[in-house]
């Protein structure tokens, strides 16, 4: 591996990190492919740096997505108990499918959920005004200027079943999971995608914490890179957090479509 | 919570600034295994809040997640 300047693995971060935060997907599906394709770093060493970066980026993100009430933190543990045992099952799986295969399906997902999201850009999920209307035990409210919302959790088990694909494509890939939970929450469960989003990035800083310490402890940690790169990725997602407040949630569906679409794409591209 | 979650980012940032500005590895290495343990910090506040709500279904989830961080992190320690 050729040395990379500092400032390219910081810059890096940064653009990951914000990319990450404003869309909730963690920024790992963008930094590994950016790291490996492009800077010719080996996948094992990418995949570790990426899981580091993906964890500040989630954590930077919640501080701001919690103080404003954006976290559903009931939905997000509950969904977390599913994601672990997929991580747990990912790994296994893992041994028994060929990287063609697994880049096949992993391209052929994020295309259908792309599309998925595309046509659902117009759909808000939520019920107007609160009048009384109770959310449930998982469900929440939302405030949008001087409105506020209320939204329900529609169809659990669909977003246990997609928190467990999530988890174990995390436990495949190394990354966060966000690319197929938040579009699944949003478009099929009821969940406003700010809250997705944010209840995701709350999710994948724990998740990318279970398969980090097994990369730490096996010193898969490349110190310098990885730290250049998370150092880039803290501002980067404390800035995305704050641009994804400003950006209306249909463009935030319509640039998450185009963003499932690419990787796709690309994913699809790298199996033949 | 907010106020583990920034300290836990924060102090992490700084030392991972520190160790490339310095060239060092120790304050990259603090600075990686604090960031890493900063999701664990989180989920335990959860936790602590949760018992205090007396929300015993959701005590018992945030137990189970935290117990699965827990074991990745004595796995590792053994690796």
């Amino acid at each position: 591996m050729i040395a990379i300047p500092t400032f390219i693995l910081i810059i890096s971060g940064a653009a990951t990190g914000l990319i990450g935060a404003m869309l909730g997907l963690g920024g790992g599906v963008f930094l590994v492919p950016l790291l490996t394709l492009a800077l010719g770093v080996p996948i094992r060493t990418a995949i570790a740096a990426s899981l580091i970066s993906v964890i500040a980026t989630a954590s930077a993100s919640s501080t701001i997505n919690l103080e404003r009430g954006l976290v559903n933190m009931r939905l997000g543990m509950a969904l977390e108990v599913a994601t672990t045992v997929g991580g747990l099952a990912g790994g296994l799986i893992a041994a028994t499918l060929t990287h063609r295969q697994l880049f096949l399906a992993f391209g052929a997902t994020l295309a259908v959920m792309g599309v998925v999201m595309a046509l659902r850009s117009r759909r808000r999920n939520v019920i107007a005004h609160d009048a009384g209307i109770e959310p449930g035990r998982l469900g929440g409210r939302l405030r949008e200027g001087d409105q506020s919302y209320v939204y329900r959790v529609k169809r659990l088990p669909l977003a246990m079943t997609a928190s467990l694909t999530a988890g174990a494509i995390s436990g495949l890939l190394g990354v966060g999971g966000g690319i197929i939970k938040v579009p699944v929450l949003n478009a099929f469960c009821g969940i406003p995608i700010r809250v997705a989003a944010a209840t995701s990035a709350f999710m994948i800083g724990v998740t990318g914490a279970a398969s980090a310490f097994i990369y730490f402890g096996r010193g898969d940690i490349a110190l310098h890179l990885t730290s250049a790169v998370a150092v880039g990725a803290l501002p980067g997602s404390l800035l995305g957090a704050r641009l994804s407040q400003r950006v209306e949630a249909r463009s935030l569906k319509i640039l998450m479509a185009v963003v499932l679409l690419l990787v796709g794409l690309r994913m699809g591209l790298q199996a033949l | 919570m907010e106020v583990a979650l920034t300290a836990g980012v924060a102090v992490s940032g700084l030392l991972l600034v520190a160790g490339l500005l310095l060239g060092s590895p120790a304050p990259m290495w603090w600075g990686v295994l604090l960031l890493i343990a900063t999701p664990v910090l989180r989920v335990l506040v959860v936790t602590i809040g949760l018992v205090l709500d007396h929300d015993w279904p959701f005590v018992g989830v945030s137990l189970f997640v935290l117990g699965v961080l827990l074991s990745s992190a004595y796995v590792s320690g053994r690796l």
